[in-house]
């Protein structure tokens, strides 16, 4: 991890960043000298990468350049030692900037922000997997630069600001301002644990009581999409603004909301039933055949066997779906019955 | 602005006491209150009316005394009482103008709609009702009233000012536009300004608008809800601090701007500060009386704060007078999880994905129309 100390103190005083009242984040090697089964795979998984700093990122280390025209504009990454660079030019003005961080493995794409001017930027180009190039960042495409300055990427608004970072790092933002000084890249153990400063102090001295934390696996169905919907959105957030069409298949405790076998006090139907937020996701289909049968194979009244087949459950229910210039398709959490050609539902 | 009726000198009063003679006393009270002294002439007036209670201008003057020291609600009773008394277009102005100070619209429209039947020429009555429906968000009363006022003297500024703020508000946009170009006839000015960023602020173009009513700003930073849009502006480009900072100015300049106090209320209750959200909350809603967005906010506040039985009271209601509220939906679903009423949450639930279900029917069909 290599930040320029100048490129930090600019961040600094940007952003009129107060010091964090919160505890630097512990490590996930510290986590795991106690709770090895849930910290040392952790450091693998998607959420642990939902940032990285270019230093360590593999996409930007393994394209030393990355290039894409849009109209009048070309946008070019270009990789510099530990450093990458981001570039776009109308012909005759350019605007670089270096990249601060990388948003998002890059499982479906991988976003940039960019520090220009003072204010925080969100590029406009990403890097799509599935491409394996750039293109206009999700969200983009209908938007017209006028400027170069537009055409480079989104300015990021406070709450803009506060919201990314605090999804796809830990402790990085303390209320409502941004702490980048204690920002630790990706979803580590704290993100969801809360600060464990009481906690690994209370241990050290023996102390049971104060060593307790919040306990998330006694959440219910309903807490748990609420809790992991913080970032991922939650069904309020979601129904609320009326968001309909396939804009809302990547907003998972929403569309499983929605779905007629939810059951808000039914933990069988909970975000963590399927999905080990200590663990990588599965890929396997067949994996999550058992989490159905729990209850469709018997186990609840009103769940009724499907009468097709007991496995694959997920490919006929849970139809993968493209979200527009995603250029990924995300499995749509909204459990049915899906008919051909049947609408898109909700 | 109250204009001392000076009429009562005429008025025969029983005679037979001592000096100084209730004419004298009168005198004095109208010397008192046209030089300022409010509180000696409402001492002298309430000493008249103690021994003659029933002479109208007497009492519409304690009023008009009243109203110049803010105590506005004995002004409104004293000039009930001149008006039972005699009717009078004057003297409900003043009354209208009163309900004004203390912010209840709703009365001073009620108010000033009855001082127009008594005097349909006068066109400050016309102003100010104009303004409050304003204030009250209905923009059709407005054009209703106008068009036809601002057709006979098409060169009154005010009037041009007052009748393309409605008609932007109200999205009609290519009328408006031509009220304002009338206005833009007398060169740049805040006013049309203020009116061209709302334009734009409505048609969702907020850099356009962010433009003009920054411009606003800087050419008269008085002009009444100047600040008001251009913080909306700001709020839609995502500039909250700057935002807030310009509700802040409007509300210094005018405590019963309905937007400012709205938006603040919002602001404040999404930075957790929810004693002083309801604040504005509450005052927006005594501005705007059963608004259903201020209604909701302050259901948002009270779930926020933990008042979840509070919460579900105020959105039970809210959804009963207006079922097709979206968000007030979403959140009584919340409420109601929240409280373990699994039934009533998943009933809500269903309206909420109905609701969603015709607004994309609705804009499916729109697309397919375009």
């Amino acid at each position: 991890m290599r930040v320029s100390a100048c490129f930090l103190f600019a961040c600094l005083l940007a952003y009129g960043m107060e010091n964090s009242s919160v505890p630097p984040a512990r490590s996930v090697r510290e986590c795991a000298t106690c709770h090895p089964a849930q910290a040392k795979p952790h450091p693998e998984t998607s959420m642990a990468h939902a940032m990285e700093l270019p230093a360590e990122c593999e996409i930007l280390k393994s394209h030393p350049v990355l290039t894409f025209r849009s109209g009048p504009y070309s946008y070019r990454i270009e990789r510099q030692g530990d450093a990458s660079t981001y570039s776009v030019s109308d012909g005759t003005q350019t605007i670089s900037a270096p990249i601060g961080w990388a948003f998002g493995l890059g499982l479906a794409g991988q976003t940039y922000v960019y520090e220009y001017n003072g204010e925080l930027y969100q590029s406009r180009v990403s890097y799509y997997k599935s491409l394996d190039s750039l293109d206009v960042t999700l969200g983009a495409q209908n938007t017209k630069p006028t400027n170069l300055v537009q055409a480079a990427g989104l300015l990021m608004s406070p709450d803009e600001r506060v919201q990314c970072f605090r999804c796809h790092a830990t402790d990085a933002a303390d209320r409502k301002k941004l702490t980048l000084n204690s920002l630790v890249p990706g979803v580590q153990c704290e993100r969801c644990h809360g600060s464990a400063e009481n906690h690994v102090k209370a241990v050290k001295v023996g102390d049971a009581k104060g060593a307790r934390m919040n306990d998330l696996r006694t959440m219910t169905s309903e807490q748990t999409a609420n809790f992991c919907g913080q970032c991922h959105r939650t069904w309020d957030e979601i129904a609320g603004s009326g968001l309909t069409g396939v804009a809302n298949v990547r907003f998972q405790p929403y569309r499983l909301i929605s779905s007629k076998c939810y059951d808000a006090d039914d933990k069988r139907i909970r975000c963590t039933a399927c999905h080990d937020p200590h663990g990588e996701v599965s890929r396997s289909d067949a994996s999550y055949d058992a989490k159905c049968q729990a209850c469709h194979g018997g186990g609840k009244v009103q769940a009724r066997a499907c009468k097709v087949a007991k496995e694959g459950c997920v490919t006929c229910h849970m139809p993968k779906t493209e979200l527009p210039g995603s250029h990924f398709k995300f499995t749509d959490h909204y459990i049915r019955v899906a008919r051909a050609h049947a609408p898109y539902p909700g | 602005m109250y204009r001392v009726v000076l009429i009562l000198l005429g008025v025969t009063l029983a005679s037979g006491q001592s000096a100084p003679s209730p004419q004298e006393m009168l005198k004095g009270a109208v010397a008192a209150q046209q030089s300022g002294n409010f509180d000696e002439a409402i001492r002298t007036y309430r000493l008249i009316l103690s021994k003659y209670p029933n002479i109208p201008e007497i009492r519409s003057n304690l009023g008009a005394s009243l109203a110049g020291t803010g105590h506005y609600a004995e002004a409104i009773v004293e000039y009930k009482r001149a008006l039972r008394l005699k009717p009078n277009a004057q003297v409900r102005l003043n009354l209208g103008l009163a309900y004004y100070k203390t912010a209840d619209f709703t009365a001073t429209v009620e108010t000033l709609k009855k001082a127009r039947e008594e005097a349909p020429s006068n066109l400050q009555i016309v102003t100010l009702l104009a303004d409050c429906y304003l204030r009250l968000g209905q923009n059709k009363e407005v054009i209703d009233l106008l068009t036809s006022v601002q057709r006979a003297d098409p060169s009154n500024q005010a009037f041009n000012y007052l009748l393309g703020t409605a008609l932007v508000r109200d999205g009609q946009a290519a009328k408006g536009q031509f009220v304002i170009d009338r206005i833009l006839k007398d060169g740049d000015s805040a006013e049309a300004r203020l009116l061209m960023g709302t334009t734009k602020y409505i048609a969702s173009d907020f850099r356009g608008a962010l433009e003009d009513l920054q411009k606003a700003v800087e050419l008269n930073p008085e002009l009444a809800e100047a600040n008001a849009y251009y913080g909306l502006a700001l709020l839609a480009s995502g500039d909250q601090a700057n935002a807030r900072k310009a509700f802040e100015r409007e509300l210094k300049a005018d405590p019963n701007n309905f937007e400012s106090n709205l938006r603040m209320g919002v602001i404040l209750r999404q930075d957790e500060e929810n004693d002083e959200a309801l604040k504005y909350l509450h005052k927006a809603l005594q501005i705007r009386p059963s608004d259903p967005g201020v209604l909701y906010q302050i259901a948002s506040v009270e779930l926020a704060g933990g008042q979840v039985d509070r919460a579900q009271h105020d959105l039970e209601a809210l959804v009963r007078a207006q079922p097709n509220f979206l968000e007030a939906h979403v959140s009584l679903a919340t409420v109601y999880f929240r409280q373990k009423k699994k039934p009533q949450g998943e009933h809500e639930r269903a309206i909420v994905a109905k609701l969603n279900a015709e607004r994309q029917a609705s804009n499916e069909i729109g697309a397919k129309g375009q």
